[in-house]
């Protein structure tokens, strides 16, 4: 080798020496040094997401989706309400919810299941169809009960990720809903619950979920579709770039569903005033709804507007 | 000899000056760490009992203490299983449903007579027109079932009963545990009666008068080793704090100053201050000790499964019912 090279290899092992300690670990440089590529990970997804120090993806922030999935999980057009009965001409609003007008109308989706379709036995899809035709005295979220998961998640509400060096905990503003994540293999949950049992490692960059122990009353949207305490649900959360991350949820059910699902759709960072929690306690809000006619007096049906 | 001797001597005390204080251990970001689940449960009271005179009381006094607790505390499951007449008192909970702990609060070491460390004398310092007001809830309480807005608030599940949620959050009947997570720009704390979560703000200012949630509205900064947390902006809603050791009345336009120091592997001293002109005649001041436990916090879902509150609003129903009929 001559001088001259010697000292160009000089200078760029020189100039790598300063450079390399910022590079993060997706990103490739033309150098024979050893560099992690997470196999997971699509090739959408941007280097420069931000990381704690411990090289782990940093999920802390206010996150929200900008779907219609809580109204019907599967592909969907505009529908003139969530309660309807027939009408002369075709289906109108319920009388329940008539005075809402088009506020009470279903915006329409593409949908987020893969494959658009739900794959249910055919009691479960009975059952469903039942829940649909009844939604207004069976959806709990009208009760304003736990949302469960993957629901916790596509409510039209945000939710906080706390995740630091020992702890990844998820705080919804729906119902004040919470969810610690296990760390370490916490066993099978000791009794079914509302949110289950999560338990969270890694695979690559994504986080991955596994949520168990969830009772058989929550359901996954508006649309009356529902699961078994048999459920077990695989999230897996992977950051796409700052602002964005990917949602992806594995739905096994063998007592409701002939074979596991998967749905998934982005879920963006909410910046700035926005990126806070606000509270939305809905327990007072539905007390008319559910202890009304236990009133001393209970109210009359107030006259048509 | 006698300089090897010496030698020793100076790396022993050396080694004793060293090992004290205690250091915190640190987060990432450099902050002390309080991360982790931490019980409050305690038969340490609020107010000071009558008996004590001091804050600080013996070993063998808390002992004593604890000795008669834990003859009450048996005494609940004392009570006939048969034998009961129809619309007689069957009771309350039985200890199986309670976990309000064994032992008199030791802050640092100290068996302690109270929460309360100011006044000296362990006692709330009232305005006589704030303990009417508490006197009158407590009174309507045993007395009004006309609709759910007249039940306490634990009763309908919107918090916690006896301000366990707080702040400040004091120890109740049972569900005395919490959860600290602490990220870059926030410290949350779970409090697990009713899973209600705590997101404290390092920073910024509070939001307009008009939204006052439940718990008020909390902003955090650290000084030293302690994480300070001021709450202002509080419920209307929440100005009663009932439980069977302790009732006390904030304004919702009273300030509570938290203070969480780690002291040890196993304890944060939780020292909170309630500045509240309009209720108190002076800002009276409590510590508590949060102590570390393994135990899971489980879901605590008290509004899906709340078959107390339709079944209090049905049997006043009926009562009147039965009563008009006579």
């Amino acid at each position: 080798m001559k001088r001259t090279d010697r000292i160009l290899v000089c200078m760029a092992v020189l100039a790598l020496s300063f450079v390399t300690p910022g590079l993060k670990a997706t990103e490739t440089v033309a150098v024979d040094v050893p560099v992690e590529v997470p196999l997971n990970v699509s090739p959408d997804v941007s280097p420069d997401i931000p990381r704690r120090a411990d090289g782990k993806p940093d999920f802390n922030g206010v996150w929200q989706v900008l779907n219609t999935a809580n109204y019907d999980l599967l592909a969907h057009p505009a529908r003139i309400a969530m309660a309807t009965r027939p009408g002369p001409f075709g289906a109108v609003p319920a009388a329940a919810v008539l005075a809402l007008g088009a506020v009470g109308a279903v915006p329409a989706g593409l949908g987020v299941v893969i494959g658009n379709e739900i794959p249910y036995h055919a009691d479960a899809r009975k059952t469903q169809q039942d829940n649909q035709a009844n939604w207004l005295t069976t959806d709990p979220e009208i009760k304003c009960y736990l949302p469960g998961v993957p629901r916790a998640t596509y409510l039209p509400f945000p939710f906080q990720i706390f995740h630091s060096d020992t702890a990844i905990f998820i705080a919804y503003e729906y119902a004040g809903a919470t969810r610690n994540l296990e760390l370490q293999d916490p066993g099978e949950a000791p009794v079914d619950s509302w949110m289950g049992q999560s338990y969270a490692t890694w695979d690559g960059d994504t986080l991955v979920v596994k949520v168990t122990g969830q009772n058989d009353q929550t359901w996954f949207d508006r649309s009356g579709n529902h699961h078994s305490e048999a459920l077990v649900v695989t999230e897996r959360y992977t950051l796409q770039n700052t602002h964005v991350m990917d949602y992806e949820a594995i739905i096994d059910d063998p007592k409701t569903f002939t074979r596991p699902w998967t749905i998934r759709m982005p879920v963006y960072r909410r910046v700035g005033v926005d990126a806070q929690l606000s509270q939305f306690k809905c327990i007072e809000f539905v007390e008319e709804l559910m202890y009304g006619k236990l009133r001393k007096e209970p109210l009359q049906p107030e006259p048509a507007p | 000899m006698i300089r090897v001797r010496c030698f020793f001597l100076i790396l022993l005390l050396a080694g004793s000056a060293y090992a004290d204080p205690w250091v915190a251990p640190v987060t990432p970001e450099g902050w002390p760490d309080l991360q982790g689940t931490w019980t409050s449960a305690t038969i340490t009271t609020l107010e000071r009992p009558r008996e004590f005179k001091q804050l600080i009381i013996s070993d063998e006094e808390a002992q004593a203490w604890e000795s008669r607790n834990a003859e009450g505390y048996a005494a609940i499951d004392d009570v006939p299983e048969t034998g009961v007449e129809s619309g007689g008192d069957v009771g309350g909970y039985n200890s199986f449903w309670m976990d309000p702990g064994t032992r008199v609060m030791r802050v640092n070491g100290q068996p302690r007579s109270s929460q309360i460390v100011i006044p000296e004398d362990g006692r709330l310092p009232w305005r006589l027109g704030a303990r009417l007001k508490l006197g009158g809830f407590l009174f309507r309480l045993t007395r009004s079932f006309d609709g759910p807005e007249q039940r306490p608030l634990g009763e309908r599940c919107l918090v916690g009963f006896g301000s366990t949620g707080g702040p400040p959050m004091l120890p109740v009947l049972y569900n005395n545990n919490y959860q600290i997570v602490q990220s870059p720009g926030h410290v949350l704390i779970l409090v697990e009666m009713n899973h209600d979560a705590r997101v404290i703000r390092l920073g910024g200012t509070h939001p307009p008068d008009n939204v006052r949630p439940w718990f008020g509205d909390s902003i955090g900064r650290w000084e030293d080793g302690t994480l300070v947390v001021e709450t202002s902006n509080f419920h209307p809603g929440q100005s009663f704090r009932e439980a069977i050791t302790h009732q006390f009345y904030m304004t919702k336009d009273a300030k509570v100053t938290e203070r969480f120091t780690r002291v040890s592997i196993d304890e944060i001293v939780y020292r909170f201050e309630v500045d509240d002109p309009g209720a108190y005649t002076q800002t009276w001041v409590g510590e508590l000790a949060l102590r570390r436990t393994q135990d899971r916090i489980y879901e605590y879902a008290c509004h899906e499964a709340n078959y107390s509150l339709p079944g209090i609003l049905a049997g006043a129903r009926r009562e009147e019912k039965e009563g008009a009929g006579e």
